[in-house]
């Protein structure tokens, strides 16, 4: 391994580094960064992962997820700064990095005009997997994918939710060390995402590491760790209960037949912080708890708004994303 | 038929077209290309023959016959054989055509008032050249040997034909390429063009969001057809010029008819353009179906290159299906022989018979698509 | 980057399970050749025959009616009409009814009897370059030895004089059919190359599956040996298809060895390969790859003496042929063909074609490895 990267090999070569990470089946990222021209798309990403976590790349469109995880896999040479996937340097080592990890795209990439068999015996061939192994991985993920029985149908012709878990099924045949799923569940179905996140759940505690983006903020529930971005930048780096307790205004749900003019009011009401829609409700946070006892019913009154229910809530990790990134200066446009 | 709605979609078409770069090229830049390249790679004068002449003889009366040949203009003698391998082995290696062999005893017997026999070894793989060579041979050897036997005094021979050619006096391949070539260019640009406008719109979706409005199927077949015919309009004006000034090609005929069954015309490739763009599912079958049923039988079958007439029955069927057919004739004839409608009429009928058609199928399929 | 042979494996095994699938495909692989062979193997002709011919026949003798049948029975000239005033050959010529006119002058046969100049005149379209020129040859020729004949019969002296007796070598019978059906298979061999490769690439990238096999172990060479096998076999195929109907049904003769037609076809196919990998490696999209293509067919054929002889090409175009590989194979597969010439009469096309397919092949792996990087 040349020692041109500033770090030294020694650090990483060894199984566990000096954090006491598992480097065989972990992440580590140094201030990447990649630009397009003049746009920065990652910014002076820094952060760890470790083995058989479920790590989540959370942000809005645009944040620069998708981006850090292509670079991660190889796909795309970082601007500046380092990284090493199972402790292997991004720079160099892109090959050996490719037979260890698992990668599955928000689009899906397998081939339609193949049948689940010929496909899962393809990417088996691509790493390597056959014989009684293929043989055993094969049955596993039919088994996993609900789709026993199929594997002489058309892969096109199957339903979405059934193609993201095969695509996860032939990302995994390898069993690799880490797996990269870049906003897997786009597009599918609550229920269908629901099992897609029991399958991801199951790989985890047989040990896989799981670097996974999305933005339904409900899946970053399940993650062990979560990583929020925005512009490019990490804003926040925690596990979901720290994340919580970042927010520490209170939070108020407001029941009303007009949200819309509701938030209208709110938002120039002093003390409050944010007033949003949620649902068919209003979310919001305001610098006192008093706010919502005094200042938020006498509004109503006036505006003659009809207010059924004011009632403080915990937080949601959506509130506090939502709250963060409103603290960061906004979203990206677009 | 609302007017307003056919001009509202002629405009959007128009716009999307002139954004689209790709379609820009093809539009403008290609039939220039075409013309310029095909008028000058393309030629079949025949003309400096490569020719061995193999001269058993050694006679004075043997050189003057090769030199005769190497006057004609016809042919340029590149190489002298000593041999029949030497001279076999200039044919097979191609360093030349023909190999002319002169018999040991040419002048004794010529002048005692023999038959001489001359050979002429010909390489026949390319049977059109070689043919031609070989009529040139036969005009310039039966000159000579008349001349030879009245001793040099040109005599009037005792029978044979006045040719005359006519429109292309000089035989010049590009006189009969060019006026062609505007009828295949037109074919060509015509469905590449239009083949991926209809596809597009199924592909972007935006065919639904059309069919949704109260706007009707031969609105919108007659709206994507009008800028294309502009261009396909301009593009004839571009490549007749570019013959004109470039090569000198003539025009003899009416520029008002010419215009007029232009028009015709591509009224006719363009409906066949829409119509496989409305039976083909996406853009990229839509051109591969336009470049197979388009392209080469605008080439091959419309009588560009080669002669309808020389085709077996079955083959001079299937040209009548080919719109290049008939407006090669209008091209030639207006160009070339300058002749007038009385001579043009048959063409103009078919070619409205095709417009007829070709739009009636487009409109029929897309409304069917509409619905289904 | 060690090639392995099992990744080779399973990758040609995806390219032939795509390729045999889809129905319409097969079609356009192994159907489709044939029709075309026979379509171009037909209208590829520049033979001239059955001319459109208009008769004046002012003279009305039993001389200028044995006028009439030689030229019709030398089937060159067919004659469509006949009629006695000379305007008619204007107007059969003006609207494209005939082709040729001639008119028998009043005195014909007298003139031949006496022994002096007696004329045909003949009248033809030059619109059609090439059709005039032979048929202006053959007409004279006819006429020509049509004189000499009477004369002959007469006992007028036509014992002298020289005697051209033409030979045509390769192609005894000057059939166009047996020079230009081995040039289509050139060019349907070419087609199928560029078909079958242009958008193999492109089409991957767009949906999305080539980033699925980036981020496997794979690499360049490895995928374009995938893209490039399977392709080189349909071709071969083909290869062996259109030859069988090209032997069997246009009787063309086949006097080289087999195995200089292999090879030629081998190295050429693979310049074809490489040159649609190129296309389909630089595309942003299929539809790109599609216009490149037939940007670069039109102009490949016609610099290639498919149908225009090369050494009729003004200079600087005789020039450009030297870097079209369609050229080398044209004259490759003629000359095995037509001439039986072998490897070693051949060697040094097969080593510029050689070389174009390497080259080919190269950029496109080299263009292929950047997109993957």
């Amino acid at each position: 391994m040349p020692e041109t990267r500033g770090r030294p090999v020694e650090d990483l070569g060894s199984v566990t580094g000096v954090d006491g990470l598992e480097l065989a089946g972990a992440v580590r990222v140094r201030d990447l960064t990649r630009r397009f021209g003049e746009f920065t798309a990652v910014d002076r990403v820094t952060f760890d992962v470790q083995a058989g976590q479920i790590f989540g790349f959370l942000g809005p469109n645009g944040a620069g997820k998708t981006t850090t995880l292509r670079m991660l896999i190889g796909l795309l040479p970082p601007t500046s700064g380092e990284g090493w996937v199972a402790g292997l340097d991004i720079h160099t080592e892109g090959e050996g990095i490719r037979r260890k990890i698992g990668y599955m795209s928000q689009k899906f990439s397998l081939y339609t005009d193949l049948t689940v068999e010929e496909n899962i015996a393809l990417f088996g061939g691509l790493y390597g997997v056959t014989g009684d192994r293929l043989d055993t991985r094969r049955d596993w993920v039919l088994e996993m994918a609900g789709l026993k029985g199929k594997g002489m149908q058309l892969t096109g012709d199957l339903p979405l939710g059934w193609k993201q878990r095969l695509a996860l099924g032939c990302a995994v045949l390898h069993e690799p060390s880490i797996l990269f799923l870049d906003e897997p569940t786009s597009g599918v179905d609550p229920v269908a995402r629901r099992q897609f996140w029991d399958l991801i759940d199951e790989l985890a505690q047989g040990g896989t590491t799981i670097l996974v983006s999305t933005h339904y903020m409900e899946e970053a529930e399940y993650c062990h760790r979560l990583v929020l971005m925005n512009r490019g930048r990490v804003i926040a780096l925690d596990d979901p209960a720290g994340m919580r307790a970042r927010m520490d205004e209170p939070l108020f749900e407001i029941l009303t037949p007009h949200p819309p003019h509701a938030v209208d009011a709110l938002k120039n009401l002093d003390g409050v912080l944010e007033a949003a829609m949620f649902g068919r409700r209003v979310h919001v946070v305001v610098a006192d708890e008093e706010i919502a006892e005094n200042a938020i019913p006498a509004l109503f009154e006036k505006r003659s708004i009809p207010l059924d229910a004011i009632e403080r809530v915990p937080p949601s990790l959506e509130d506090v994303f939502v709250s963060l990134i409103r603290e960061e200066g906004g979203a990206a446009e677009g | 038929m609302d007017l307003h709605r056919l001009l509202a979609i002629a405009r959007k078409e128009a716009i999307q077209l002139r954004r689209d770069q790709r379609s820009l090229i093809l539009a403008f830049a290609l039939p220039l290309f075409m013309v310029l390249f095909f008028g000058y790679a393309i030629s079949w004068d025949v003309k400096d023959i490569r020719l061995g002449v193999w001269d058993q003889d050694g006679s004075r009366a043997s050189r003057e016959l090769a030199e005769v040949f190497e006057a004609s203009g016809y042919f340029t003698i590149l190489e002298r054989p000593a041999s029949y391998r030497e001279a076999e082995e200039g044919l097979s290696k191609a360093r030349v055509r023909g190999v002319l062999v002169i018999p040991p005893g040419f002048a004794r017997d010529l002048l005692a008032g023999r038959r001489v026999p001359v050979q002429l070894l010909l390489d026949g793989s390319d049977a059109n050249t070689a043919t031609i060579a070989q009529n040139y041979a036969g005009a310039i050897v039966a000159r000579h040997s008349s001349q030879v036997l009245l001793g040099g005094g040109d005599m009037p021979l005792l029978a044979g034909a006045e040719t005359r050619i006519w429109y292309n006096e000089t035989l010049e391949s590009r006189n009969m390429i060019v006026p062609g070539l505007v009828a295949v260019i037109m074919s060509i640009i015509a469905a590449m063009l239009t083949s991926l406008t209809i596809a597009r719109e199924w592909e972007r979706g935006t065919m639904e969001q059309l069919a949704s409005t109260p706007v009707k199927a031969v609105e919108i077949v007659l709206g994507k057809l009008l800028p294309y015919l502009i261009i396909g309009f301009f593009d004839v004006f571009v490549v007749v010029t570019a013959g004109i000034l470039v090569f000198d090609v003539p025009f003899q005929g009416s520029p008002l008819l010419l215009g007029v069954l232009s028009i015709l015309f591509l009224f006719g490739a363009l409906g066949v353009g829409i119509f496989i763009s409305s039976v083909a599912e996406s853009q990229v079958v839509a051109m591969q179906v336009a470049m197979v049923a388009t392209y080469l039988p605008a080439i091959l079958l419309s009588g560009f290159l080669f002669d309808i007439s020389g085709m077996p029955t079955l083959l001079q069927g299937i040209t009548y299906l080919i719109p290049a057919r008939y407006f090669v004739v209008v091209t030639r004839g207006v160009l070339l022989k300058g002749v007038g409608v009385g001579a043009m009429w048959p063409q103009a009928v078919a070619m409205i018979v095709f417009a007829a058609v070709g739009l009636t199928l487009a409109t029929r399929i897309f409304k069917k698509e509409i619905k289904a | 980057m060690k090639i392995s042979p099992l990744r080779v494996r399973v990758l040609i095994q995806k390219e032939m399970r795509q390729l045999f699938r889809d129905p319409k495909t097969k079609r356009v692989m192994f159907a489709a050749p044939i029709i075309q062979l026979l379509l171009f193997g037909y209208a590829v002709n520049t033979d001239v025959r059955n001319v459109t011919t208009v008769v004046v026949d002012q003279d009305r003798t039993a001389e200028s009616r044995l006028l009439q049948e030689t030229l019709t029975a030398s089937g060159y000239f067919r004659i469509v009409e006949a009629g006695d005033s000379p305007r008619q050959i204007e107007a059969a010529l003006d609207a494209g009814r005939a082709v040729m006119g001639v008119q028998i002058p009043p005195g014909f046969a007298l003139a031949l009897k006496a022994g002096e100049a007696a004329t045909a005149q003949i009248l033809i379209d030059g619109t059609s370059s090439n059709t005039a020129t032979v048929a202006q040859g053959y007409a004279g020729r006819i006429v020509r030895d049509f004189a000499l004949d009477r004369a002959s019969e007469r006992g007028l002296p036509t014992e002298a004089g020289i005697d051209l007796r033409a030979r045509a070598w390769y192609n005894p019978d000057l059939s166009s059919q047996v020079y230009n059906v081995p040039g289509v298979i050139g060019l349907l061999l070419l087609l199928m190359a560029l078909l079958l490769t242009a958008l193999a690439v492109v089409r991957e990238r767009e949906l999305g599956t080539l980033e699925q096999l980036m981020v496997s172990p794979i690499n360049p060479k490895e995928l374009m040996l995938g893209k490039t096998v399977p392709v080189l076999i349909v071709c071969l195929v083909d290869l062996a298809i259109i030859t069988v109907v090209a032997l069997l049904w246009f009787h063309i003769p086949l006097r080289g060895p087999i195995v200089a037609l292999l090879l030629a076809a081998f190295v050429y196919i693979l310049a074809g390969l490489g040159a649609g990998l190129l296309i389909s490696t630089i595309s942003k999209t299929q539809q790109e790859a599609f216009l490149t293509m037939f940007l670069f067919i039109l102009p490949g054929i016609i610099l290639s003496g498919f149908m225009y002889p090369v050494d009729t090409m003004p200079e600087v175009f005789q020039h450009l042929t030297l870097l079209n590989p369609i050229r080398y194979f044209m004259e490759m597969v003629r000359g095995i063909f037509l001439k039986g010439q072998g490897i070693m009469d051949l060697w040094i096309h097969f080593l510029v074609l050689t070389g174009m397919a390497l080259t080919a092949v190269w950029g496109a792996s080299q263009r292929f490895k950047k997109s993957l990087e």
